[in-house]
C-alpha cells in the first residue's frame, strides 16, 4: 500500500459532487483538514455500491479539521477539532489557512 | 445531514422488537453470503425517494427489497402477497 | 425542519404486527423457501447480535484502567483486545478506541448513515440513529451534550469522530476519581453505554 499523505500533512477535501453513493459528506468538501492517521487500505465503498469489487482498494485516512472553521456559527473553544475518514481520491494537497 | 438544521433530540428509546432483530439478521446473513453489501444496502437507503418521511427500519426494510428485487432474487409482488398473508394470520390470531 | 413525529414513531411503525413487520417477516420466509437463506443461520444471526451489547465495551473500558499493557493494546488494535476477552468483532469494519484525557473529551457519530461498533457493542441507541442527533453532533457537540444533562469538563476540548468509513469508534472514558480501591467488575458496572459513545462519563460509586 503506498500512502500518498502522511500524518501531519495538510489536505484538502475535494469540492466534486460525484453522483451516487459516496463517503465523504457534504459538510467537508472543499474544507481544509490535516491528516492525523493513515488507516489502511479499504475496497472503495463507491464501487461496493453498485456491486463492483471495489478493487483495487483505497488509501483511508483519519483526517482533522477545525470545527471553526467548518461553521461559522461554532460554539466551543477555537482549537476544536472534528474527525472523519476520508478516502484518499477525495483528498488534494492543501494548505492550512 | 451532517450540520444540517434539525431540532431537539428524542432520548426516548426501544427495546427491539423481534422482528427488528430479524430485520438485523436477514442483512448480515445476506452479507455473509456475498449476496449483498453494506454499501449496497446503504447506497439503497439513500437512493429511496422519501428518506427524510421513514423511520430507521422502514428505511431498512425498503432498501433490502429494493435490492432482493434488483439481484432478481424476490419481486414485489411475492413480498406483497406474503405480507398480506401474514397480517391477515396476524389479525385471526 | 425536522418533523418531530415523524421519524421514531415506533409504537406506529414499530409493532410487532404492523405492515412493516409483516414485510420483513414475509422477505425472511421467502428467502428461506426460496434456499437463499437458512433458518439456522438468521437464528445464529440474531444469537450474535444479542450477545452484544455496552457491557463488553465496559469491561474493556475497566480492564484499561487496571492495566496499562491492555490499555495500549486496546488503543493500538482494539479488534484484538476484545478478542483477549473472547469478543469476536469479524474481519470488517475496523473497531478503534479512542481515548478520553483531561485535555480531550470524544464524541462519536455517523452522520451519514449511524454506523456504529454493533459487533462490540450490540444495537446503538435509537438517539444516536436520529436526524437530529446526525446532523447536529458534528457541529454543535456541546448544544447535544447539553441536552442530553452532560457538560464535558473545563478546559477540555471535545473532539467529534465521524465514523464515515471502514472504522468504527468506540471511547475509552476516563476512570473516575476516588475509584481506587474499587475491583475491575464493579469498575465495569460504572461505564454506562452513553459514556462509549461520549455522551457522558462515569460516575463514581455513592456510598
Amino acid at each position: 500500500m503506498t500512502a500518498r499523505f502522511a500524518p501531519g500533512d495538510a489536505v484538502r477535501v475535494r469540492p466534486g459532487a460525484k453522483p451516487g453513493h459516496v463517503r465523504t459528506p457534504d459538510y467537508l468538501k472543499g474544507r481544509q483538514g490535516r491528516i492525523e492517521a493513515v488507516l489502511g487500505s479499504f475496497p472503495n465503498p463507491e464501487d461496493l455500491a453498485y456491486g463492483l469489487s471495489g478493487e483495487p482498494g483505497r488509501v483511508l485516512y483519519k483526517v482533522g479539521f477545525r470545527q471553526e472553521a467548518l461553521w461559522s456559527d461554532y460554539e466551543g473553544p477555537s482549537d476544536e477539532r472534528l474527525y472523519a475518514d476520508v478516502y484518499e481520491h477525495w483528498l488534494e494537497p492543501g494548505g492550512e489557512r | 445531514m451532517g450540520g444540517g438544521p434539525a431540532g431537539p433530540i428524542d432520548r426516548v428509546g426501544h427495546e427491539p422488537e423481534d422482528w427488528e432483530r430479524v430485520a438485523d439478521a436477514v442483512n448480515a446473513a445476506l452479507g455473509k453470503r456475498g449476496i449483498q453489501t453494506t454499501d449496497e444496502h446503504r447506497r439503497a437507503i439513500e437512493s429511496l425517494p422519501n428518506y427524510r418521511d421513514l423511520a430507521y427500519y422502514e428505511r431498512w426494510a425498503s432498501a433490502t427489497e429494493k435490492l432482493l428485487v434488483e439481484k432478481g432474487i424476490l419481486t414485489e409482488v411475492e413480498i406483497d402477497g406474503r405480507a398480506a398473508e401474514i397480517q391477515r394470520r396476524w389479525e385471526r390470531a | 425542519m425536522s418533523h418531530g413525529n415523524d421519524h421514531d414513531h415506533a409504537a406506529v411503525t414499530g409493532s410487532a404486527t404492523s405492515p412493516l413487520a409483516a414485510r420483513v417477516r414475509a422477505m425472511e420466509a421467502l428467502l428461506i423457501e426460496k434456499g437463499v437463506l437458512t433458518e439456522a443461520e438468521i437464528q445464529d444471526n440474531i444469537a450474535y447480535m444479542d450477545s452484544r451489547s455496552p457491557a463488553n465495551g465496559a469491561r474493556l473500558v475497566a480492564r484499561a484502567w487496571t492495566d496499562e499493557g491492555f490499555k495500549a493494546r486496546l488503543l493500538s488494535d482494539g479488534k484484538a483486545a476484545a478478542i483477549e476477552f473472547g469478543i469476536e468483532a469479524g474481519a470488517s469494519p475496523e473497531f478503534v478506541v479512542v481515548e478520553n484525557t483531561p485535555g480531550v473529551h470524544n464524541l462519536i457519530v455517523c452522520t451519514l448513515c449511524s454506523c456504529y461498533p454493533r459487533n462490540v457493542l450490540g444495537r446503538p441507541p435509537d438517539w444516536y440513529k436520529s436526524f437530529e442527533y446526525r446532523s447536529r453532533a458534528v457541529r454543535e457537540p456541546r448544544a447535544v451534550m447539553r441536552e442530553f444533562g452532560f457538560e464535558p469538563p473545563g478546559g477540555t476540548r471535545v473532539a467529534v469522530h465521524d465514523s464515515t468509513a471502514d472504522v468504527r469508534y468506540m471511547v475509552l472514558p476516563m476512570r473516575p476519581p476516588g475509584t481506587e480501591g474499587i475491583g475491575e467488575e464493579e469498575l465495569a458496572g460504572l461505564v454506562t453505554r452513553d459514556c462509549l459513545i461520549g455522551m457522558g462519563v462515569p460516575s463514581a460509586p455513592t456510598g
